[in-house]
């Protein structure tokens, strides 16, 4: 249905959604941003709710299983467990965890437990300072890269938080930046930066050197629209949340195009559980077409999605875990759908 | 110092726009009178904030689930267009053709009729009214999604024909069931299941879905209708096209949308400029667009006597203040709380009051609401990091060296403020106040230093005036 396949090189099957809205704290998601899991397979996703429903700013835990194990980093505020616009976090291999804050303009560190460690926090634009840190990523040494989004920049640290390098500038040239968001790290240590604005992704050693760009605006295959998360799985396949065009891109090493996802998400274990004591409301559910047909006016990415219940909607990051499972947090919609790779 | 064309400039942007800047006022006066009214009649590119930067930073007008974020984003769309007669006029109709959140619980159904009124909104009154029948929030807040074949509901015919067109009077109790008729089957896609979820307000499982027009063929009444002395198998753009031929109907629409722009009570004059409107109206087909110019380019409009005689609404006034002030151009956490300012002095975008919309004029200003009104407006223009405000102080420090009496200090102020006409007894008050501390040295001014801060207090002043809250 939404899987298209151009070529037979990688294949992702759809597994399950985990996930439900909340206005409230406990169990199910408030507008996240991110997903993390830890060595110990437990999923940490990041709310970053809005600034209306500051209360509700939080990292859930759940089990794989849909279990909800807790929360910390609750509520918005300038305490060293809080925040005010989180947007995305990794796991280093001490298994503590990464959280930036592109309002706060720090690095927040917690443990797999959810208690505070440290932070970087210098506001500005020198070496190790931030204007609004956005994605983060952490290779197999512990060295730590930020895309300082407002900076046009990507920033490399060391765990402990020291300054090894940056790179880039404002613009839309080659390691120029605008306003980027993700950032992932390859299995060589190569660096994929999601250029938010200028609608690709680029590729760089990891020291900073420029080594290829992927994708161009527009909504063909292996074209971009606003992209914010990216990742890359031990093969060197390249998965893009395509954000401003709801859907996730797979691209081969080399920056082909492999396939493009739309969603497909079902009913969690947490949404089964509303239905369950809302039967009325789940017998005209049943009735219904998820997938209709709309009016002209309204076939743009972002309304199919806020009509289309299944397809992502403000797809903001793409994770992967040590099984080969792609994670795709969608923002509007509070769940994660999740793929295998096959 | 006063320049009429500026005068005359400044007024057509307070009505067919939201006020302008004195660098914006020179750029419209360059390109005259009748090509700026083309110009805002025919909007090509508003330049607003764009869509991918407000969801990027808004995660609450991404997902749009509350009305806050709503009317967040409009805010965002009415402070930084670059063709504010298209948002003006889209807040015209949604006062006109009022629909509210408290009922249907879905906020982007709501932002996509605005949008409707935008696409349609200067066009053919006709195909205005399909469309807005064809609107999933208008059907669930009228219940059309209720009005079947064999059971018509006829709250949305009958307000069709008594608020949105011909007004009463004008019709029969039998043309508001044959109305009813001809709209069965007018119903959105999955009407069961969201029909629900706006009742008990339901986001789960996973947030708001979005709502889209649906025709049931199977459940619209087919037959023959006798509709104001027509008969015929009429369907809802029948009943429409019929509506719209009205004399009642022109004479309707004219008249609210010179109460809207021109003048809140219609005198003999504004009678003669409103039958020149209906005029309009039949010559250009309906045209919505063609109905404004005449009023703009009539000498009625322009006079002197409609100047400053209307009260600002809530949003106009907020939106002013804000463009003014050149705030929250770029994301800013607290926009959705200018809309709520907005709403606390009686006009909560999204949320109007009833199917009747506000009630307009001097019913605006209670003494609660005018408190509200002066703090909103003081609080932005006394702000000197503002960038309007600090365009304000430049043009101030350009003046005679920088060096200014308290008169010319208040009288230049008062000019790059509207030009604003102020009484006597006003500008006699604020220069009472700029002489506190005699002459203004703007001379190597700094960010913030006292010099500027002096500018910021008497434009707090200025904008407290009786004189700013119309238009």
């Amino acid at each position: 249905m939404s899987t298209h396949t151009t070529q037979v090189n990688i294949r992702l099957e759809y597994v399950k959604t985990i996930g439900l809205t909340t206005n409230n704290t406990g169990r199910g998601f408030v507008n996240p941003y991110d997903t993390a899991v830890s060595q110990d397979g437990r999923i940490f996703v990041l709310n970053h709710s809005d600034s209306a429903r500051r209360a509700m700013m939080r990292v859930g835990i759940c089990s794989w299983d849909e279990e909800y194990l807790g929360e910390f980093g609750k509520g918005a505020g300038t305490g060293d467990d809080q925040f005010n616009s989180p947007v995305a976090m990794a796991f280093d291999s001490q298994d503590r965890l990464y959280i930036t804050d592109e309002l706060h303009h720090r690095i927040t560190i917690f443990d797999s437990s959810g208690n505070f460690l440290n932070k970087w926090n210098a506001s500005g634009s020198g070496p190790g300072e931030f204007n609004g840190p956005a994605g983060i990523a952490i290779d197999g040494q512990d060295h730590v890269y930020v895309a300082d989004q407002h900076n046009s920049r990507i920033q490399k640290f060391n765990a402990d938080g020291s300054f090894i390098t940056q790179w880039g500038e404002a613009g839309s040239g080659r390691g120029q930046f605008n306003l980027p968001w993700g950032v992932a790290v390859d299995s060589q240590g190569d660096v994929y930066v999601a250029d938010w604005r200028n609608d690709r992704i680029q590729k760089f050693s990891p020291d900073g050197d420029y080594k290829a760009s992927f994708g161009e605006p527009g909504e063909g295959d292996g074209q971009f629209y606003r992209p914010s998360g990216v990742a890359v799985d031990p093969e060197g396949y390249v998965y893009v949340a395509d954000w401003g065009n709801e859907r996730v891109q797979v691209m081969a090493p080399d920056g082909s195009f492999q396939l493009n996802l739309r969603g497909q998400a079902t009913l969690s274990k947490w949404a089964e559980d509303f239905m369950a004591v809302n039967p009325d409301e789940h017998r005209t559910r049943e009735m219904a077409n998820l997938i209709p047909n709309l009016p002209p006016h309204l076939n743009t990415p972002h309304h199919i999605s806020s009509q289309t219940e299944p397809y992502f909607w403000g797809p903001v990051s793409v994770t992967l875990d040590r099984e080969g499972r792609l994670y795709v947090t969608e923002a509007n919609r509070h769940r994660i759908q999740v793929y295998q790779k096959k | 110092m006063s320049n009429p064309d500026i005068e005359l400039m400044a007024h057509l942007m307070r009505r067919a726009g939201f006020g302008a800047t004195r660098d914006e006022l020179e750029e419209w006066v360059a390109k005259g009178y009748e090509a700026v009214v083309e110009e805002l009649l025919y909007p090509t590119d508003p330049q607003n904030l764009p869509d991918d930067i407000i969801r990027r930073y808004h995660t609450e007008q991404a997902e749009l689930r509350l009305a806050d974020g709503a009317a967040g984003y409009w805010m965002y769309r009415m402070i930084t267009t670059r063709c504010p007669l298209e948002e003006k006029l889209a807040l015209f109709w949604h006062g006109l053709l009022a629909t509210a959140y408290n009922k249907l619980n879905q906020a982007m159904a709501l932002l996509n009729q605005i949008d409707t009124f935008r696409r349609h909104g200067l066009g053919s009154f006709s195909n205005l009214l399909v469309e807005v029948s064809k609107d999933p929030a208008m059907i669930i807040w009228l219940d059309n999604h209720d009005n079947h074949k064999d059971a018509i509901n006829e709250n949305y015919g009958r307000e069709l024909l008594e608020l949105f067109s011909m007004g009463i009077g004008n019709y029969t109790e039998q043309d508001v069931k044959e109305c009813a008729r001809a709209f069965t089957g007018w119903t959105l896609g999955n009407v069961e299941y969201m029909a629900m979820r706006a009742s008990r307000d339901s986001i789960w499982p996973y947030s708001r879905i979005a709502w889209h027009f649906e025709y049931r063929d199977y459940d619209h009444d087919d037959g023959e209708k006798t509709f104001l002395g027509e008969t015929g198998r009429f369907n809802g753009e029948d009943i429409v096209a019929i509506i719209a031929r009205q004399e009642s109907t022109a004479q309707f629409v004219s008249a609210r949308l010179f109460q809207f722009f021109a003048a809140d009570e219609v005198d003999e004059d504004g009678e003669k400029v409103i039958e020149e409107m209906v005029r309009s109206y039949f010559d250009s087909g309906q045209e919505i667009r063609s109905i404004l110019r005449t009023l703009f380019n009539s000498e009625y409009f322009k006079s002197e006597k409609v100047r400053f005689a209307r009260v600002k609404g809530p949003v106009e006034l907020v939106v002013g203040a804000v463009r003014l002030a050149g705030s929250y151009r770029t994301p800013t956490q607290g926009i959705e709380q200018v809309a709520r300012q907005a709403l606390y002095m009686g006009q909560g975008l999204l949320q109007p009051p009833s199917v009747e919309g506000w009630h307009e004029g001097i019913e605006w200003v209670d003494s609660g609401a005018l408190v509200e009104r002066v703090n909103f407006v003081a609080h932005e223009m006394a702000n000197v990091r503002n960038p309007g405000v600090r365009r304000i102080i430049e043009r101030l420090a350009a003046e005679n060296g920088g060096v200014l009496s308290p008169e010319a200090l208040v009288d230049h102020c008062l000019e790059l403020l509207g030009p604003m006409v102020v009484s006597d007894d006003t500008r006699s008050a604020l220069v009472r106040y700029a002489a506190h501390e005699g002459e203004l040295v703007l001379t190597g001014h700094q960010p913030e230093d006292e010099s500027e801060q002096r500018v910021g207090e008497l434009l707090r002043l200025a904008t407290a005036t009786r004189e700013f809250q119309l238009a």
